[in-house]
């Protein structure tokens, strides 16, 4: 069972001691069986892809399945494509607006915090922890207190937001729940929940940013400074390549988060006005808690592992080649 | 020449300064717009916690408040069925609960995994990583039915039971176990310490640091978790806070000042958490890569 030549060695003719062996054991036994419901748990979202089954249903002797929980094959997946069917139609929709709220959020996301880290870094250092522990402030903050707090800036009549607009000569909007109202193409109340999204998850990046910022020689920028560059030559041709794998960390950490988005939506909007910010994680947890087509369900969580896979394969790629030099 | 070079580094230098005003005034300027930004939301809840239900709906709102009241703090902490304490002892008891069990396994799992050699300990620790690696809603469905054949839907004891291991916890811990010298186990052996006892007496102790930042990482999470425990608690005595936050929006719909006072308390505790934590709240969400 164990390497004992090589355990001898270390231990200089010590060997493997029973007490170490039993260590081992009573450790990785339970540990085993622990992950053994995980794996159990992992292949059964697998199988429930090829089901209808709702768990009300008299089904068949293993899991529920067979029976009234018919097998379907890849008819699913043919549906969400195809289909014309409301959960299909819900499902495109839902991954669209996935696609555009991390794609936003990644943009703004960088367009923001790598410049504010930048001038966080450039300040004195008594004010920078200060200036850091406030942008902070909102990562820490739960994320229902977040959706709570911004639904409340949003409101129509009595909201902060509408009520500056007021007294600037605007006129109010219904943020969250005019499905009308658009800009560039994408629905105001897409927009609201991504701002909201953004303000608790930037302070985030910013500090990953800081902390890479931070382990920048300085020699190097002072060398550029009295090779006659100025500050935005030093910020593009010496920092943003120094931070390259910086930033593709957080690119792909931030777009990670944001395709399993939830909570904001879920309490800010719940998906509406009219489908407009139905988000994947949100069509995952209707289907399956509150429709009861697990098997449905089970299936749009299996593109979205997809996606995300994809995600962290390139991300793992990416950085491996990044980190060589 | 070279005289001639330093003079011209020294104009730089001088030219350069004199903009350099211009330039801090306007990097000073963006850096407390940006703190107004991320605090006004803060304040606005806040302000708006103490305004009478009257006043919160007024338009257009108020900014101060025109006559501070304690009553939306009262209304939700003197609640006689559901008053916000028992939810805060739900949320402690799951935060507690999975922080005690992620550090006991993350620490006994990197011990193992950075300091003995067995058959299969790649396989066993890439294994782990992976599966651990996985979203969780992916298995939610599987152990959302598990939990209801077990009798432990509508249990806090369903928002433990998944949550006992944490691969980056083992991650970290593994690596920073492999940094302490293989001689201190050695004389704990020699000393005739059983393995156990090593671990307890030796490793464990010398663990401080990133058990703290792991512990208040895992704290957070849980403590801010929303979408498993509302899959798992369906009765209202047994939520968890941030459910409850939405049914008490829901059920005080017409006076938001109910709700702010409700998200400032639910918050608070892990403000408190951040000030005396910051460094390692900070290290370990650069380290993780996690998000809350």
């Amino acid at each position: 069972m164990f390497k004992r030549n090589r355990v001898k060695s270390k231990n200089k003719g010590g060997g493997l001691r029973v007490g170490q062996r039993h260590f081992i054991l009573s450790v990785t036994i339970p540990m085993i069986l622990y992950e053994v419901i995980g794996i159990f748990a992992l292949l059964w979202a697998f199988i429930l892809i090829f089901f209808k089954y709702s768990p009300g249903r008299a089904g068949g002797p293993i899991l529920g399945l067979g029976g009234s929980n018919p097998f379907v094959g890849l008819q699913h997946f043919q549906n969400m494509f195809t289909g014309a069917s409301l959960e299909a139609r819900q499902f495109r929709i839902s991954l669209v607006n996935t696609l555009i709220f991390a794609f936003v959020v990644l943009v703004l996301n960088l367009a923001i915090t790598l410049p504010l880290a930048t001038l966080i870094e450039s300040v004195k250092s008594r004010y920078k922890d200060l200036f850091r522990m406030i942008y902070f402030l909102p990562v820490l903050t739960a994320s229902v207190g977040v959706a709570e707090m911004w639904t409340y800036l949003y409101d129509p009549q009595a909201g902060l937001i509408n009520a500056i607009l007021r007294a600037l000569g605007g006129t109010p909007v219904a943020w969250l729940s005019d499905p009308r109202a658009e800009f560039f193409g994408i629905s105001v109340s897409m927009l609201a929940v991504i701002i909201a999204y953004l303000w608790a998850d930037y302070g985030y990046n910013l500090v990953i940013f800081i902390a890479a910022l931070q382990s920048i020689p300085r020699e190097l920028k002072e060398a550029a400074m009295i090779d006659g560059a100025n500050p935005w030559q030093t910020f593009s041709k010496i920092t943003i390549p120094l931070l390259q794998p910086t930033i593709l960390f957080v690119c792909v950490m931030t777009m990670l988060s944001s395709f399993q988005v939830f909570d904001v939506v879920q309490v800010m909007t719940d998906g509406g006005p009219n489908h407009q910010t139905r988000v994947m994680v949100l069509d995952i947890y209707d289907n399956a808690f509150r429709f009861q087509r697990m098997g449905w369900s089970a299936a749009v969580s299996f593109v979205l592992f997809i996606i995300v896979m994809v995600v962290t394969v390139i991300q793992m790629r990416v950085l491996r080649t990044d980190w060589e030099y | 020449m070279a005289a001639q070079a330093h003079k011209s580094i020294n104009a730089k230098y001088h030219r350069r300064r004199a903009h350099i005003t211009i330039g801090t005034f306007l990097k000073y300027f963006i850096l407390i717009f940006g703190v107004l930004i991320t605090l006004l939301p803060f304040i606005w809840i806040i302000l708006g916690s103490f305004k009478s239900a009257a006043e919160i709906i007024q338009v257009p709102p108020t900014f101060w408040p025109e006559n501070p009241t304690l009553n939306n703090y009262r209304t939700i902490l003197n609640d006689p069925k559901l008053p916000l304490l028992r939810f805060y002892g739900n949320s402690t008891f799951v935060a507690v609960f999975n922080v005690i069990t992620t550090l006991f396994t993350s620490s006994l799992l990197g011990f193992l995994f950075a300091k003995y050699k067995f058959r299969g300990k790649n396989i066993l620790f890439g294994w782990f990583l992976l599966l651990l690696m996985i979203p969780g809603q992916i298995t939610m469905i599987p152990d959302y039915i598990i939990l209801s054949e077990v009798g432990l839907l509508n249990s806090l004891w369903g928002l433990v039971v998944f949550s006992a291991t944490d691969a980056f916890g083992v991650f970290m811990l593994k690596q920073f176990i492999e940094s302490l010298p293989n001689e201190l186990l050695d004389a704990a052996r020699i000393d005739g310490a059983s393995e156990w006892q090593i671990y307890w007496r030796v490793v464990l102790p010398l663990l401080g640091a990133p058990l703290a930042t792991l512990g208040v990482l895992n704290f957070m999470g849980n403590w801010n978790a929303y979408l498993w425990p509302m899959v798992v608690i369906t009765s209202i005595e047994k939520r968890t806070l941030p459910i409850i936050l939405t049914w008490y929006n829901s059920q005080h719909g017409s006076n938001p000042g109910i709700t702010n006072a409700a998200t400032i308390l639910v918050v608070l505790p892990i403000l408190f958490l951040f000030f005396y934590f910051q460094r390692w709240i900070v290290r370990g969400f650069t380290m993780s890569g996690l998000k809350g």
